[in-house]
């Protein structure tokens, strides 16, 4: 062969491989965009679990089950390590044939693909506002339940006075993110703290810039201890804060983002979750609880603070938006810590496929028992009292297929 | 069909797919954000003020602090980007070219979330420590230095910003001016030209280069997201002076949109901000346009 016949060769290949190429992406693009045209309202998370079969039905009380499938939940950030945990164990525990996939998008978004049937269950910080839980309980019901506790800790960094010194109150608090209160050494706080030598400094408000539960739980707090936070801020996932007009505010983006710059900013005070003022080593402020003690977020205020409030919570398919959080923060109880908070699942009552009704069952009956073990907890998370877990395990004997 | 053909249905195919996309984008960004002008009108753009707990939104901060950050990231990071290019082009010995050019383009490739923990842990500091502080202890009778500075604030947000610009404006300059004939440079030497001469000349030469380069890190900077969400300080306030936290539109979006759903305004208030970064993006890119094109007339 000739170089040219080569030459014209190569042209003739380059031809046909043109045209195979076109229409390859050409059938790629249209399968691509039949298949999402085709796909059932559940979109792609919700199809897995169409081939999932049920062999057998077992007591959902231990791990014996021979289910298998795939449930797939979205939503809050700050349950994410304690979820993807329990989720793996119990992939090992039932020899990997139910896998428990959870991703972490944020609680609004969570309840979003929740509502549009993009995911089995969802994680939440709050629960469900009035408004959407009436329009699921006409829809057949839903279950929202606690599965685990959260606790917000106050955090500081004033130069010379260690962890566990300074002694605040929720109006303090209140005052320093309102701007009434600038200085450390404010009559207010001195007045709590006779025996610091506090600094005539200005203090740092450092919180959270992102959407999130903590902060929803925090404003809370300071909208239950301080009448004109209430007036003035309210309580949500981000709020308008009034120390950042002065100047003396600070956005840090996520947890990781409020323990940096209270770790920069002398004089300055934020508030995290426990495992980050843990795990980045900030000291950590005694808030006064109801009864009129200073305490620690120790497990047994924590633990405290829970059992003190199992008579003000609702039942798993009641309304809980206006008991949690406004009504959950600042419990009575001498050892109660005043700013604990729970973390929610919220499921359907009615699932159309019996095979994950079984699933979501044996899971969640798994993590309000087995699951709030100590071996079984994250660090930096508390488990609930079985009073409190016994309000997922009677709304999950809900679940049903329709 | 003959190969010309294909070929020409092929381009046809392609362009008019990303003509297509970017047609979606503004679409979806104008159906999504509708609500927000419908309720607010402009004073959407020109409100200083985010408070879901009221769904009252008003972005004027934050496009200001897109403004500010990325002015302060574009003329730091101008002079260094030029600087970079005649270095490695012109007067680095040629051995070690070939190492500053890879490690450059290592660093515009580098992802922006490690630039932002960078620029929270270790630049953030550093800058207040060294530059800030005394700037405001010195000169802080100056508007422009007039806060005293916390480490995260809009000055960190754009020296941050120049420092991830810098490699990327910096390899288009560089490009252009490895592609100036050769025998220009040598026309120049054989004048009599100095060295600097020499460059000086052959950066004119490449002036619309230099500018498009400018203006296409302008973008990147304005858009940057999670690296400046990390250093910017987030406080929804009006900028006062370089060393006051602010914010932009798109660390605004990074941080609200996780819950953006749980709000009936929260969303189309974030599509709204998209759609103004985008018409100023718009707007930048268009005047750049033109600025580069009178330039290569005048020569």
């Amino acid at each position: 062969m000739s170089f040219l016949d080569e030459v014209k060769s190569v042209g003739m290949y380059t031809k046909y491989i043109v045209v195979i190429a076109a229409v390859v992406i050409a059938a790629l693009a249209s399968a691509f965009v039949l298949s999402y045209l085709w796909m059932p309202t559940g979109g792609i998370g919700s199809r897995e679990s169409a081939t999932t079969a049920l062999t057998t039905t077992s007591p959902a009380t231990h791990v014996t089950t021979t289910l298998s499938g795939v449930v797939n939940g979205a939503g809050a950030s700050f349950p994410n390590p304690q979820i993807q945990a329990w989720a793996s164990k119990f992939y090992e525990l039932t020899g990997g044939r139910i896998q428990v996939n959870y991703q972490s998008i944020g609680s609004g978004a969570g309840q979003a693909k929740f509502r549009e049937g993009v995911v089995d269950f969802a994680g939440s910080d709050p629960p469900l506002k009035s408004d959407i839980y009436n329009e699921f309980k006409a829809k057949g019901g839903i279950i929202q339940f606690p599965i685990i506790i959260g606790t917000i800790v106050i955090v500081y960094n004033i130069p010379g006075v260690e962890s566990g010194k300074l002694r605040l109150t929720g109006e303090v608090v209140a005052k320093i993110y309102l701007g009434e209160i600038s200085y450390w050494d404010d009559p207010a706080i001195k007045a709590l703290n006779p025996d610091l030598n506090l600094p005539h400094e200005k203090i740092i408000a450092v919180h959270r810039s992102d959407g999130s539960g903590t902060t929803r739980v925090f404003t809370a707090y300071l909208s239950k201890v301080s009448e004109a936070w209430k007036n003035k801020v309210g309580s949500d996932f981000t709020v308008s804060w009034p120390v950042d007009e002065l100047g003396n505010g600070v956005g840090g983006k996520g947890n990781e983002g409020v323990s940096a710059a209270v770790k920069q900013n002398p004089y300055s005070i934020g508030y995290v979750e426990t495992a980050y003022a843990y795990s980045t080593g900030l000291a950590i402020a005694l808030i006064r609880n109801r009864d009129g003690n200073y305490v620690l977020p120790t497990k047994e205020a924590v633990a405290s603070a829970a059992k003190a409030l199992v008579k003000v919570l609702p039942k798993a398919d009641e309304d809980w938006s206006h008991i949690f959080p406004d009504q959950t923060v600042d419990p009575p109880g001498k050892e109660s810590y005043p700013i604990t908070s729970f973390s929610f699942v919220i499921l359907r009552q009615v699932y159309d496929d019996p095979v994950k009704v079984a699933i979501l069952k044996e899971f969640f009956e798994w993590v309000l028992t087995e699951g709030q073990k100590p071996e079984n907890i994250v660090e930096g998370y508390d488990p609930l009292p079985p009073e409190v877990a016994a309000i997922g395990l009677d709304g999950l004997k809900l679940l049903r297929t329709g | 069909m003959d190969s010309e053909k294909i070929f020409l249905l092929f381009l046809i195919v392609f362009v008019s797919t990303s003509l297509l996309i970017v047609a979606g984008i503004v679409t979806s960004l104008i159906i999504n954000s509708y609500q927000i002008f419908l309720r607010d009108g402009l004073s959407f753009i020109f409100k200083n003020v985010w408070n879901p707990v009221k769904e009252d939104y008003g972005i004027l901060p934050a496009l200001l602090g897109t403004l500010i950050s990325s002015a302060i990231a574009i003329s730091i990071a101008m002079p260094l980007a030029i600087s970079l290019a005649i270095f490695s082009a012109e007067i680095a010995p040629t051995s070690i070219r070939g190492f500053i050019n890879s490690v450059s383009d290592l660093m515009a490739s580098l992802p922006s979330v490690i630039y932002g923990l960078w620029g929270l842990y270790v630049l953030a500091p550093i800058l207040n420590q060294y530059i800030m502080t005394p700037l405001y202890q010195y000169l802080g009778f100056i508007p422009l230095f007039s806060t005293k500075p916390i480490p995260t604030n809009l000055f960190t947000a754009g020296v941050l910003l120049a420092i991830m610009i810098t490699p990327f404006s910096s390899s288009i300059i560089r490009e252009a001016y490895n592609a100036i004939p050769h025998h220009l440079k040598e026309a120049a030497y054989s004048l009599g030209m100095t060295r600097w001469e020499v460059i000086r000349t052959l950066l004119g030469y490449i002036k619309s280069a230099i500018l498009a380069g400018a203006f296409l890190a302008l973008g990147r900077a304005m858009g940057e997201t999670v690296a400046v969400a990390m250093v910017v300080g987030n406080t929804f306030t009006l900028p006062r002076s370089l060393f006051d936290m602010g914010y932009t539109i798109s660390s605004l979006i990074a941080n609200q949109f996780p819950n953006a759903e749980a709000y009936s305004y929260m969303m189309p208030a974030l599509y709204g901000g998209a759609l103004v970064l985008f018409m100023v993006g718009l707007i930048i890119n268009l005047a750049g346009l033109y600025w580069i094109r009178r330039v290569m007339t005048r020569g």
